[in-house]
């Protein structure tokens, strides 16, 4: 079950210590969990930039010495994954009551876009990851004819979401389709407002057993994958096959199927991933994602709303601290305390964080979790 | 608090073209004629990685290739910020080559190709591989 969840706010904070940020988060999910933080009997922490040794320093403002606690790298699924360890560890009766912690601060190391891994044949050759991205667009354009104006509508949604979280990044205009076409090229068909800016931020959340608290939510399922050879036999783009692997398996332990699905958060990173992950979680046939935002089916008010929080787009993507973010904007949303980002139909909720950039897999890991009030 | 990580090493790993520690070269290797990497005696499996203990696919003995430097477009796109110390815009571009691996390309010419243009690597460039269009011009 999932007891509580906290979130830092999401901006660029260089001036804020790291762990004051974890602190901020961890402080808000003990309290919405209604637990003392000496019930915590472990602790797993997602990041991708830590800095190293974050985890014991955020340990020591916690006052929980001693305690198993350890570190999960999944790329940007690195808080979902540390999630996934939590759930699996207290459904086999390891532990309690685990705190989770998704941590990144970007500002520090980045003045703009990543700079790419120069260890990484792909980072090497000067691959940024909007480009990563782009080439996924550009084969979804030709093979599909998925047009600017569909992608822009995504970004035009989630901003538009946005605006009313006070924890996102971006929230002070949201933009018209055509503003975000006119907005400038960062890797042909992504324009700038197409693409999550490099934030700071953390979430937490508890997980434990069922301890009869009608405010908890059930875990109806959790599952993460890692990557796969992604090359010349590959017939889906980039990424789409890691998604779909974790979308079946969480589907398949939750007995559900995509259309009992009531609200999604999903990753975002660049309007494109957002159409693809929903082809490859089963919203939508392949080619035909770009059609849910135009049509308002991921709308707020649509059947399916896709990203209440404004996403990554919009939230930010402090890499470790997203699906933690995601997480916990579901939790609200299944719970009715979203305020004015709350949808209307709000039973069964769905997580998806992928994360990648490995060169020739196709994706680093995947983590899709379901969610609901029963 | 503005020069707080200015100049300073990271825990990325951004190479030395932009100003950190030097590291070992992970793109696939053209001799000039080639493009080289494994492939695997059992499954057929073609790879540009460079010294993987088996094969990724079937577990089979690996042998050394050499893969065509002709090959088709998967997708392409142009970049427009700079990456590191490469300028833009760029063309990059995943290329499968014939008969042999997928890797990343630099385009010669920065244009968006459709997918199943034919292309052939024609040198390297600071490491990249190039390639440009087989019909048409070809840089050299």
């Amino acid at each position: 079950m999932l007891w509580g969840v906290g979130t830092s706010s999401f901006g660029r904070f260089p001036e804020h210590r790291v762990e004051s940020l974890a602190w901020s988060a961890i402080r808000e999910a003990v309290r919405d969990a209604g637990v003392s933080p000496g019930d915590i009997d472990a602790i797993v922490v997602g990041s991708v930039f830590g800095p190293p040794g974050v985890a014991t320093r955020v340990q020591r403002g916690v006052g929980l010495p001693g305690i198993p606690m350890w570190m999960v790298e999944n790329a940007c699924a690195s808080g979902t994954s540390a999630y996934h360890e939590a759930v699996e560890a207290v459904r086999r009766g390891r532990f309690g009551c685990v705190l989770v912690l998704g941590i990144d601060q970007m500002s520090t190391l980045f003045s703009g876009a990543i700079v790419p891994e120069a260890t990484d044949p792909e980072g090497a050759s000067s691959l940024p990851l909007p480009g990563l991205y782009a080439l996924q667009a550009q084969r979804y354009v030709a093979e599909y004819g998925v047009t600017p104006e569909q992608l822009a509508a995504v970004a035009v949604k989630n901003k538009g979401n946005g605006a009313d979280n006070p924890r996102a990044q971006l929230r002070s205009s949201v933009p018209t389709v055509r503003e975000v076409l006119e907005s400038r090229m960062i890797a042909e068909p992504l324009t700038f407002l197409q693409c999550c800016p490099t934030s700071d931020g953390a979430g937490a959340a508890i997980v434990g057993g069922d301890r009869g608290n009608p405010r908890d939510l059930r875990i109806e399922a959790s599952a993460m994958v890692s990557g796969a050879l992604w090359d010349h036999r590959s017939q889906d783009v980039w990424g789409f096959a890691s998604v779909e692997r974790a979308a079946r398996q969480a589907f398949a332990q939750a007995g559900r199927a995509p259309e009992e699905i009531d609200v999604l958060e999903v990753h975002d990173a660049f309007t494109i991933g957002e159409v693809i992950t929903l082809e490859a979680l089963g919203l939508a046939p392949r080619g035909k994602g770009a059609e849910l935002a135009p049509s308002g089916h991921t709308a707020r008010d649509g059947a399916q709303p896709v990203n209440p929080s404004g996403g990554l787009l919009s939230r930010g993507h402090p890499l470790g601290a997203t699906g933690m973010a995601q997480l916990a904007e579901i939790t609200w949303q299944l719970r009715g305390e979203a305020g004015a980002r709350q949808v209307a139909r709000h039973r069964v909720g769905l997580v998806e964080t992928m994360g990648g950039g490995a060169a020739g897999m196709d994706g680093n890991a995947c983590v899709v979790t379901i969610l609901s009030t029963e | 608090m503005g020069e707080l990580g200015v100049g300073r090493p990271t825990k990325r790993r951004a190479g030395s073209a932009v100003g950190g520690l030097p590291v070992a070269d992970p793109r696939p290797v053209f001799d000039g004629a080639a493009v080289l990497g494994t492939r695997c005696a059992a499954c057929g499996y073609p790879s540009a990685q460079q010294g993987p203990p088996w094969c990724p696919v079937c577990y089979g003995e690996l042998a050394a290739e050499r893969f065509a430097v002709t090959g088709a477009v998967w997708s392409s796109t142009v970049v427009a910020i700079p990456v590191g110390t490469r300028k833009p815009p760029f063309g990059l571009a995943y290329l499968d080559l014939d008969d042999g691996p997928r890797v990343l390309v630099r385009l010669a010419e920065a244009e968006v190709l459709a997918p199943g243009t034919r292309l052939a690597i024609t040198g390297t460039d600071d490491g990249d591989l190039v390639a440009g269009k087989v019909a048409g011009k070809v840089a050299s």
